[in-house]
């Protein structure tokens, strides 16, 4: 056994990892709010898991495992109304959306842990610029091959999980052009991009032994990848993805990661191969600007498709797999339902020429996501 | 011999607007010196520095100079009140009725504390004692505002030391008003008992509700065009200050009224929330320096025992009132003591109140000053210090610029 152990998990389990923004409820700017907020939590019951992340502004929320969709969207709208409860009580906002439409990045203060510290201090400007907020996906894994397959596999499809979450158009008090502005905050880091062309796990700790030898990383925190392996919980992790502006959709593009998940080591449809490779980088800058109107393309059949063709061409593909996990009408709707472009970035533009304000449009953002109380 | 007509005379002829900018520089340079070289709040240094050149100190600025700045105060005044009652969420009160509880309980506890020991240690009559309380029911907001601008606050112990202060400001204003009847009854009588305190609180309510009703009106047709909003809440702020005074109605009960209404009547969410930016810091410093200026140090030399006591008993009351509430509140014990610790500048709202009480009633006023002015005299300069304590235990302040390593 090497040095970076895979400890195996049940195939096909499920959980999710949600960045959240914490504003205030004047002008809904980010605001101080995290300790409080977990203060708050502290005393309540709740199912998963709250944590702090990198500034005062912003905290997680991390599922348990599960089997089926079902399951994972009720205990996250458990711990929706949990969080939401608190920071009622505290007169805070918590909102989905892959960025902040507003706030000036110098004003984060960076939440006091030592690992926080150390990031800001080597980072710079950039930890405070990644004041981002996205959605992350842990799929089981029987074993490290199986992991490394699925990272390769997965790149395939990472512009869908980009255009279906997509919910970072402003940044800074400004238009971006892009519905994922925030991916490329993630770009600017040394260690992000994707996982080199490893075969099965062993190249792979062979690779990791290699830069740990270097000292340019510690452990598997320290690679900003878009998908990466998780050999600690046993998992391939999605880290594409905005924080959506509600639970339920977060949930529903987790059973789209898991019904992919289920046809990619069933039918293995291709092998492990640099060819997706070439493309990866346009492909994802097409889904990061256009989001559903990006045009893609499949370098392994030689052809161009529109982002909504591509997702109405996977859905009989995986279709009978969704069957099986109990979620097809779900995943079809996610699917087939984007042929009328509406993302959540698209939502947040027809917000924002409605009412003209980004303060408003932070604060549908906060409805959207705390929903109101039961 | 050249005709030099158009030098000036000497000695220079005295002109008011160089000395109110010699005031108002000092209280730069001072508020500069208190924050880098003694880590104290720029406020303290303002009102350093208006206490030095006052009347009570180098006398650069007399009475008569006071008195003719005294509408700069007046319109500083209204702008702080209007952002404080802007700081009144209801729809925050309606979801934590805790909230509500907690601010009763410091207000009646601290009132009450006040009471007792001025009735029982210092021997003052019910009434005396009764108007002491009310007016020490009120936190300084300017205070409070300002602490929590220059130091970037935000978190639990700010925000609710913002609310609070809000809150126990209108309460004291109510509370004070309320006592108008019984102070008819002892110094004047007829029938006056209970139509001016009517006319006070209904007048200031309706002007704050006609200024309201307007700024939204105007909001309607403006748009949210964020720039436009900050220059006409200033302009219809004016305008409510000034009619407030010719009417006769209280400026306070006015524009906290105009603040609190305009953010919780605004349904379609028209006003941002205002910054008034540069303008408002310029409207601070003059009314600290002016505060500073303004201070009766021999009302507090001769007071300083009741003075201190009255300063003791009412932290006491307003700590166990906030403390009574933490539980299941959202908020830990310490937060509620450093919320409590937050609460104690009492200024300019107090002195407010007794100039208000002695206009009225002269005699009744002059006794009240010689009780509550020391106090006010301590606070002035230690308010402030308590405060940005406060916040830094709390942990709530902007961190400072890190040190190049």
């Amino acid at each position: 056994m090497g040095e970076l152990p895979f400890k195996p998990s049940q195939p096909l389990s499920l959980g999710v990892e949600l960045e959240l923004q914490i504003v205030n409820t004047r002008d809904y700017n980010l605001t101080r709010g995290a300790s409080d907020l977990l203060g708050a939590l502290a005393k309540s019951k709740h199912p998963g898991d709250i944590k702090p992340e990198i500034t005062e502004s912003m905290v997680e929320m991390s599922t348990s495992v599960h089997e089926r969709h079902g399951k994972l969207v009720a205990e996250l709208r458990t711990m929706r109304n949990a969080i939401a409860a608190a920071a009622r009580k505290l007169n805070l906002g918590i909102a989905g959306g892959g960025t902040h439409a507003f706030q000036k990045w110098n004003d984060r203060r960076i939440y006091d842990t030592e690992r926080f510290n150390h990031l800001a201090g080597l980072y710079g400007y950039l930890a405070k610029q990644f004041t981002v907020f996205g959605q992350h996906i842990h799929v089981g894994c029987a074993d490290g091959d199986e992991a490394v397959y699925l990272t390769h596999m997965f790149s395939r499809y990472v512009p869908h999980f980009i255009a279906l979450s997509a919910s970072s158009p402003f940044q800074q008090g400004e238009d971006t052009l892009f519905d994922s502005s925030r991916l490329s905050a993630v770009s600017a880091f040394p260690l992000s991009g994707t996982m080199p062309l490893v075969h099965d796990w062993a190249e792979f700790e062979a690779y990791f032994s290699r830069m740990h030898g270097f000292g340019i990383v510690k452990s598997m925190k320290d690679f900003y990848w878009d998908i990466r392996p998780k050999p600690e919980f046993g998992t391939v992790e999605i880290r594409v993805c905005d924080t959506p502006l509600s639970v339920d959709r977060a949930a529903a593009i987790a059973a789209y990661a898991q019904v992919l998940a289920r046809y990619l080591r069933l039918e293995r449809p291709q092998p492990i191969s640099a060819e997706p490779y070439l493309v990866y980088s346009y492909n994802r800058f097409q889904a990061c600007r256009y989001g559903m109107e990006a045009s893609l393309i499949d370098p392994c059949n030689n052809r161009s498709a529109s982002m909504r063709q591509d997702l109405a061409a996977t859905f009989p593909r995986i279709a009978p797999h969704a069957e099986e996990l109990g979620c097809r009408p779900l995943v079809q709707g996610l699917l087939i339902g984007a042929q009328d472009s509406a993302n959540d970035a698209r939502r947040l533009r027809a917000r924002l020429k409605e009412s003209g304000s980004f303060p408003d449009v932070v604060r549908w953002q906060c409805e959207q996501w705390m929903q109101p109380p039961k | 011999m050249p005709d030099l007509f158009f030098l000036p005379a000497a000695p220079l002829p005295p002109n008011q607007i160089i000395w109110f900018g010699v005031l108002l520089l000092a209280g730069v340079i001072v508020g500069e010196i208190a924050r880098r070289v003694l880590f104290l709040p720029r406020i303290t240094g303002y009102a350093a520095a208006g206490l030095a050149l006052g009347p009570e100190g180098f006398a650069l600025i007399d009475k008569t100079l006071l008195h003719e700045l005294r509408p700069f105060a007046d319109i500083s005044i209204g702008i702080i009140l209007f952002e404080l009652g802007h700081r009144i969420d209801l729809r925050w009160l309606k979801r934590s009725p805790r909230l509500a509880l907690t601010s009763l309980a410091e207000c009646a506890l601290g009132a009450g504390l006040v009471y007792f020991t001025l009735r029982y240690f210092f021997a003052l009559d019910v009434l005396h004692a009764s108007a002491a309380a009310a007016i020490a029911v009120a936190t300084s907001p300017a205070v409070v505002m300002r602490i929590t601008a220059d130091l970037g606050a935000e978190g639990q112990v700010t925000e609710r030391a913002l609310l609070l202060t809000a809150l126990n400001c209108s309460i004291a204003v109510l509370a004070l008003t309320a006592l108008i009847p019984w102070l008819y009854l002892e110094y004047r009588g007829g029938w006056t008992i209970l139509l001016h305190p009517m006319y006070l609180l209904a007048g200031s309510f309706a002007l704050g509700l006609a200024a309201s009703a307007t700024t939204l009106a105007l909001l309607k047709w403006l748009g949210k065009r964020e720039e436009i909003q900050a220059v006409l809440l200033i302009a219809l702020i004016l305008a409510t200050i000034g009619a407030a005074i010719a009417l006769k109605l209280s400026v306070l009960l006015a524009l906290l009224a105009y603040g609190a209404l305009v953010r919780n009547l605004d349904k379609h969410y028209r006003l941002a929330a205002p910054d008034f930016g540069l303008t408002g810091q310029i409207f601070f410093l003059i009314l600290f320096v002016l505060a500073g200026a303004s201070l009766d140090l021999h009302a507090a030399r001769s007071g300083i025992v009741i003075g201190a006591s009255l300063v003791a008993v009412r932290f006491a009351g307003k700590a166990l009132g906030i403390l009574a509430f933490v539980p299941g509140g959202g908020i830990q014990v310490r937060q509620g003591l450093l919320l409590a610790l937050a609460l104690t500048p009492m200024s300019g709202l107090a002195v407010i109140m007794l100039q208000d009480t002695q206009s009225l009633f002269p005699e009744f006023g002059r006794t009240l000053a010689s009780v509550v002015l020391p106090a006010v005299v301590l606070l002035e300069i230690t308010g402030p210090i308590l405060t940005q304590l406060a916040f830094k235990l709390a942990g709530e302040t902007r961190p400072q610029p890190a040190a190049k390593s």
